[in-house]
């Protein structure tokens, strides 16, 4: 059997592959529920476990010999851990931070380190070592082929979570099944390797994970201590919902943070009265999002013939219904969509859209805020009709930053509606309208015999006229509007965030960008054009995601699709790759000049097509940058040279350019200077390893 | 094949850096869970005075260190420090108050907004507030202003002379030192306060009241009225949530009660933190015992804010327990806040049960009072009415 040891060894290396893209997908959103699920904080995950993973692989430099034991106990730990990291990762939150409280970055970026630093520098590490243990047991394996052998893991898992777990499994039984392919393997290698005592043990070790992880009690006792009492957990393709009971008051969870309360007369009454108390007649209503409870209650007081309420998860409309949270109405049409999605292509006119959604620090939700989606919206309100949204607003003092984020909503709105009114209350409400707008509210409902518990008693003394006309003094006439690809209001938030913990990202930025050059200083040419392809494949793969979203809406099966796309593309690259390996330095510049003009591409394409691009045309172009990524590895690896052992180096040097292109692209470029700027840093980028390819030091271009 | 030196060093100055800054962040995360309080900003001041100062009322100072006396923080700076609340700075051996006139929020609001129902009710209050707070909230409405320092912040200029002539000019009968916290503008409010009372203007206090004794006795001989936050009746949740300590807040109560300043008591009903009612039967008691029973206490809901945005509301149904816990151990006004058409912010005669004043939000749509006095039975009814 031990002539098998190569078989086992790939079958590792596969069920790694299997086992930790499912442990990266969970852990990531996992942290989105425990922590501000903004753009930083995904950036933030990624970066981290992609940093960590490129170091384990340097590591593995270190360690001269290699033992199968070894190897197998390592694998072993890699299939097990994965449970109590997640179990860690919650208990840890509620003992290491104030309960109930939303940590800052440098709290944040700390916390994800120290939690996933055990398994992400094991899974750095365990694919050279892997190699090692072959190659000095006589059995000739590449790093090419190690690559090819770790994508085919990488890519079943993918397809195995977005596809298939997402949808109906928690966090737990996903980590669960992806983990048994290698727990497998494991208990193989010890057997066959006669080491039975490690063999029981991990047997033993099987039968603990297995009686946890498929204990749905078990799982959801792990999240009591930050929801208090469960009454229903879902894990849904868009995020964690948990329904808390506080006695007899239910609470809506949505990855972590509390987005409906029963009893929540403020907010349901100022939403839809602020909105619908200006319309002479409401005879249509479109709710895009927060239509639970008290809502839909508020918007039958003036009995509209139909109130359509889109919501994204219908995991979220299920369970309200079952609870008794949605008023049923023969009037009430309730549509599974993205709202933006459902509002493009919808045919029918609507007197009052009213937009119910978190602020939008995500790209997911800027596109709600934006002058293309206003422009939508405005296409499918009658004459007159009326478009509300609402930000977080403080009640008594307006800071620069706030300013900056209404003087870019108030200015988007503006260029597609004749009249906008902010009304500064529990938040700040925006009302859109080419008709006239009111700014006394109870005197319109009064008009109408609306009968309010809040709005008639505290309206006059908390939206004053004179904080009205204040607030609309000092919006700044200058700020530029909010577009799809330019999310100018995402910065304004991410500051906002910075500066609600008083933290700044100034200090991280600058060690980031100092321990980059020290790590691009010491390394060989061709590491280096892997640091970049790694940087350009996740910068474009988020770039694609985000330009997808946008045109199509948050379709999770198409953006799993995409995912899979890209790491579809991984496999045969690498392979075709191999065929080419040793043939000398043309094939990879040739790879290098081809990754160039794929992003030129991209650039052209968003820069200058109207008109929304055919989605096949993403999935094309993910698989085809993806393919010459992978074609790269085992050029780059040749031109090393086996001997040197290259594959720690290569491996390191595309999870860092990784990491590094997932935290510029998502937290930085594109909110900040938006997404043409972004793939123009991209280009820049791969231009920079073209120009060290092509002209080499000591060799004179010709 | 052996790692070179060079790859090693490179290893160990990424692999070190990323492991070391992991286990700093788990401690850095653990000691903040237990004390929030907040820290002195070294050499943080700027390098004199400017237009909104004005030198400390309260300090001491050995000539080149001082030391602000007029909250229990008791900020010892150095040449250069700013205070812990961000308004009060030492300059050349001096402690100067940055927040002098220099108001960023400035509002009329009704009276039942600070919440005081029992201070002349119906009435307008011409509310400011400057940056600065000497406690460290997690759940701060007003953060933005509170967290910030003076030079932080968009402000008016309205000295003192200016906050009476336009409270005059708007009509409102009081000024509320309000939104953020007051203490820490100590000196703009008494300066102001002061100046108020002789324009026959009533003065109120909106305050966590964190503040020492002899500067709260030298602030009642001008305030008419306050609300004071006591946001839970357990020290240990003081230091956890709020940044700063129990027994001060106690002291200033009966500071406050011993003056004769009519007082409001506000408690936010955290879930999970402020919600035992073990823990409010106590806080109760003790008011019955120290204050007396006529004090009203306002019981609110809370709403995620600031920091703490990962907790739900509290439900009504505590707050209605609350509330019957409360009047059980004989306090006789106990209202809730932040729920609109609750029947708990009525106001009902203790003595014969009929309804006195009906609120609707800040409206008041009955009030059945004569004099102060029940309109049925003449009972007292304790505060500060209107003659009419």
């Amino acid at each position: 059997m031990k002539r098998h040891l190569k078989v086992f060894i790939l079958w590792a290396i596969i069920g790694t592959g299997v086992s930790s893209i499912a442990v990266q997908l969970a852990t990531v959103r996992e942290f989105l529920s425990q922590f501000h699920g903004n753009e930083i904080t995904i950036s933030l995950v990624l970066f981290s476990w992609l940093l960590l993973t490129g170091l384990g692989s340097l590591i593995a430099k270190v360690f001269r010999r290699s033992s199968v034991t070894a190897f197998t106990l390592l694998s072993g730990l890699l299939a097990f851990w994965p449970l109590p990291q997640l179990i860690l990762i919650r208990y840890f939150r509620e003992s290491v931070f104030v309960h109930g409280a939303s940590p800052g970055f440098n709290q944040v970026f700390f916390y994800i380190l120290a939690t996933i630093a055990p398994y992400c520098l094991l899974l750095g590490f365990i694919l050279p070592y892997s190699l090692r243990v072959l190659n000095e047991r006589g059995e000739n394996f590449t790093s090419g082929g190690l690559y090819v052998t770790d994508s085919i893991g990488d890519i079943t898992g993918g397809i195995l979570f977005s596809f298939v777990l997402v949808y109906s499994f928690t966090a737990f039984v996903t980590i669960a099944v992806t983990s048994g392919l290698l727990i497998l393997v494991v208990l193989l290698l010890f057997l066959v390797f006669r080491r039975f005592v490690l063999f029981f043990f991990a047997l033993v070790c099987t039968g603990l994970f297995c009686l946890f992880s498929l204990n749905s009690h078990f799982e959801k006792l792990t999240l009591s201590p930050q929801y208090g009492e469960i009454l229903r957990y879902v894990e849904s393709p868009y995020g964690r919902i948990v329904i808390s009971k506080e006695g007899t008051q239910h609470t809506f969870w949505e990855s972590g943070t509390p987005f409906y309360s029963d009893a929540d007369i403020v907010n349901s009454e100022e939403k839809i009265h602020y909105a619908l108390s200006q319309l002479e007649e409401v005879r249509s209503v479109l709710l895009v999002s927060g239509g639970l409870g008290e809502t839909l209650l508020e918007v039958s007081k003036y009995a509209p013939a139909s109130v359509d309420y889109v919501e994204l998860d219908p995991n979220l409309t299920r369970v309200a219904q079952e609870l008794g949270l949605i008023a049923q109405s023969p009037s009430l049409s309730i549509i599974h969509d993205d709202g933006r999605h459902y509002i493009k292509t919808c045919s029918k006119k609507y007197d009052a859209i009213v937009v119910d959604l978190p602020e939008p620090d995500t790209f997911q939700l800027n596109r709600f805020f934006t002058s293309e989606f206003f422009s939508l919206a405005k296409k499918a309100l009658q004459k007159d009709g009326i478009l509300s949204f609402s930000v977080d607003c403080s009640p008594n003092y307006l800071s620069e930053i706030q300013r900056s984020k209404l003087s870019v909503l108030y200015n988007t709105a503006k260029q597609h509606f004749r009249n906008v009114l902010i009304l500064p209350g529990e938040k700040a409400y925006f009302l859109c309208r080419d008709g006239e707008l009111w700014t006394d509210v109870p005197a319109r409902l009064a008009l109408k015999s609306v009968m309010t518990s809040y709005l008639e008693g505290f309206y006059h003394g908390n939206v004053t006229q004179e904080r009205i006309e204040g607030l609309q003094k000092k919006l700044d006439p200058k700020a530029p509007a909010n577009t799809d690809f330019e999310p100018k209001i995402m910065s304004a938030l991410f500051q906002e965030w910075f500066t609600k913990h008083g933290s700044s990202p100034k200090v991280f930025a600058l060690v980031t960008l100092g321990l980059t050059i020290l790590y691009l200083i010491f390394l060989r040419r061709e590491e280096y054009v892997l640091f970049t392809t790694g940087l350009a494949n996740m910068g474009v793969e988020m770039l694609i995601i985000f330009t997808f979203q946008v045109m199509y809406g948050c379709i999770y099966l198409k953006l799993g699709a995409i995912v899979t796309a890209f790491l579809m593309g991984l496999l045969p690259g690498a392979m075709f790759g191999n065929l080419f390996k040793g043939r000398g330095l043309i094939p990879f510049i040739v790879s290098e000049i081809i990754l160039f003009s794929l992003l030129v591409v991209f650039y052209v394409w968003i820069s200058f097509s109207e008109g929304d691009i055919s989605q096949y045309y993403f999935l094309g172009y993910g698989f085809a940058f993806s393919f010459f990524c992978g074609y790269q590895f085992p050029l780059a690896v040749g031109l090393i040279g086996e001997k040197e052992s290259p594959a720690a180096g290569c491996l390191a040097a595309d999870f860092t350019g990784a990491a590094v292109g997932t935290l510029a692209t998502g937290a930085i470029l594109i909110p900040l200077l938006g997404i043409q700027m972004a793939m123009i840093f991209l280009i820049l980028v791969k231009i920079s390893s073209n120009i060290i390819v092509l002209f080499p030091r000591g060799r004179t271009a010709s | 094949m052996r790692m070179t030196r060079k790859e090693f060093l490179k290893t160990v100055g990424i692999g070190l850096p990323a492991l070391l800054c992991a286990g700093g962040g788990l401690c850095f995360g653990q000691s903040r869970g237990e004390d929030i309080r907040g820290e002195i900003f070294r050499k943080d001041a700027p390098a004199k005075p400017w237009k909104w100062s004005v030198e400390g009322f309260y300090y001491t100072s050995d000539g080149k260190n001082v030391q602000c006396q007029v909250c229990p923080n008791l900020c010892l700076l150095e040449p250069g420090d700013r205070s812990v609340c961000r308004s009060k700075v030492n300059i050349d051996g001096k402690l100067y108050s940055l927040a002098y006139g220099n108001p960023c929020s400035v509002h009329v609001d009704p009276i039942e907004k600070k919440p005081l129902h029992h201070f002349y009710p119906g009435t307008s209050v011409f509310s400011i507030a400057t940056t600065g707070c000497n406690l460290r909230c997690l759940n701060c409405q007003n953060w933005e202003i509170s967290q910030k320092k003076p030079e932080e912040v968009q402000s008016s200029e309205l000295f003192p002379r200016d906050v009476v002539r336009e409270s005059l000019r708007r009509e409102s009968p009081s000024i509320a030192f309000t939104y953020s916290e007051a203490i820490t503008y100590y000196e703009y409010m008494v300066d102001t306060a002061r100046l108020g009372r002789e324009a026959g203007l009533k003065n109120v206090l909106v305050s966590n009241g964190y503040i020492n004794r002899e500067p709260l006795l030298e602030l009642c001989k001008v305030l008419d009225g306050a609300n004071i936050n006591l946001k839970s009746f357990d020290d240990r949740l003081y230091r956890a949530l709020n940044g700063g300590t129990l027994q001060p807040v106690l002291n200033t109560l009966k500071i406050l009660h011993e003056q004769g300043v009519w007082l409001e008591i506000t408690t936010l009903v955290v879930p999970t933190y402020v919600e035992d009612p073990e823990m409010i039967k106590r806080m109760c008691g003790w008011i019955l015992k120290e204050l007396g029973p006529d004090y009203p206490l306002h019981l609110l809901r809370f709403s995620p804010q600031y920091r703490l945005t990962r907790l739900p509301p509290t439900p009504v149904a505590t707050l209605e327990q609350l509330r019957e816990v409360a009047l059980g151990e004989g306090l006789r006004y106990v209202y809730l806040g932040n729920v609109p058409g609750h029947q708990g912010c009525h106001t009902t005669c203790p003595h014969c049960r009929r309804l006195l004043v009906e609120r609707n939000g800040y409206l008041l749509k009955q009030v059945h009072l004569n004099k102060g006095h029940c309109k049925f039975c003449n009972h007292v009814i304790p505060g500060r009415w209107s003659q009419a």
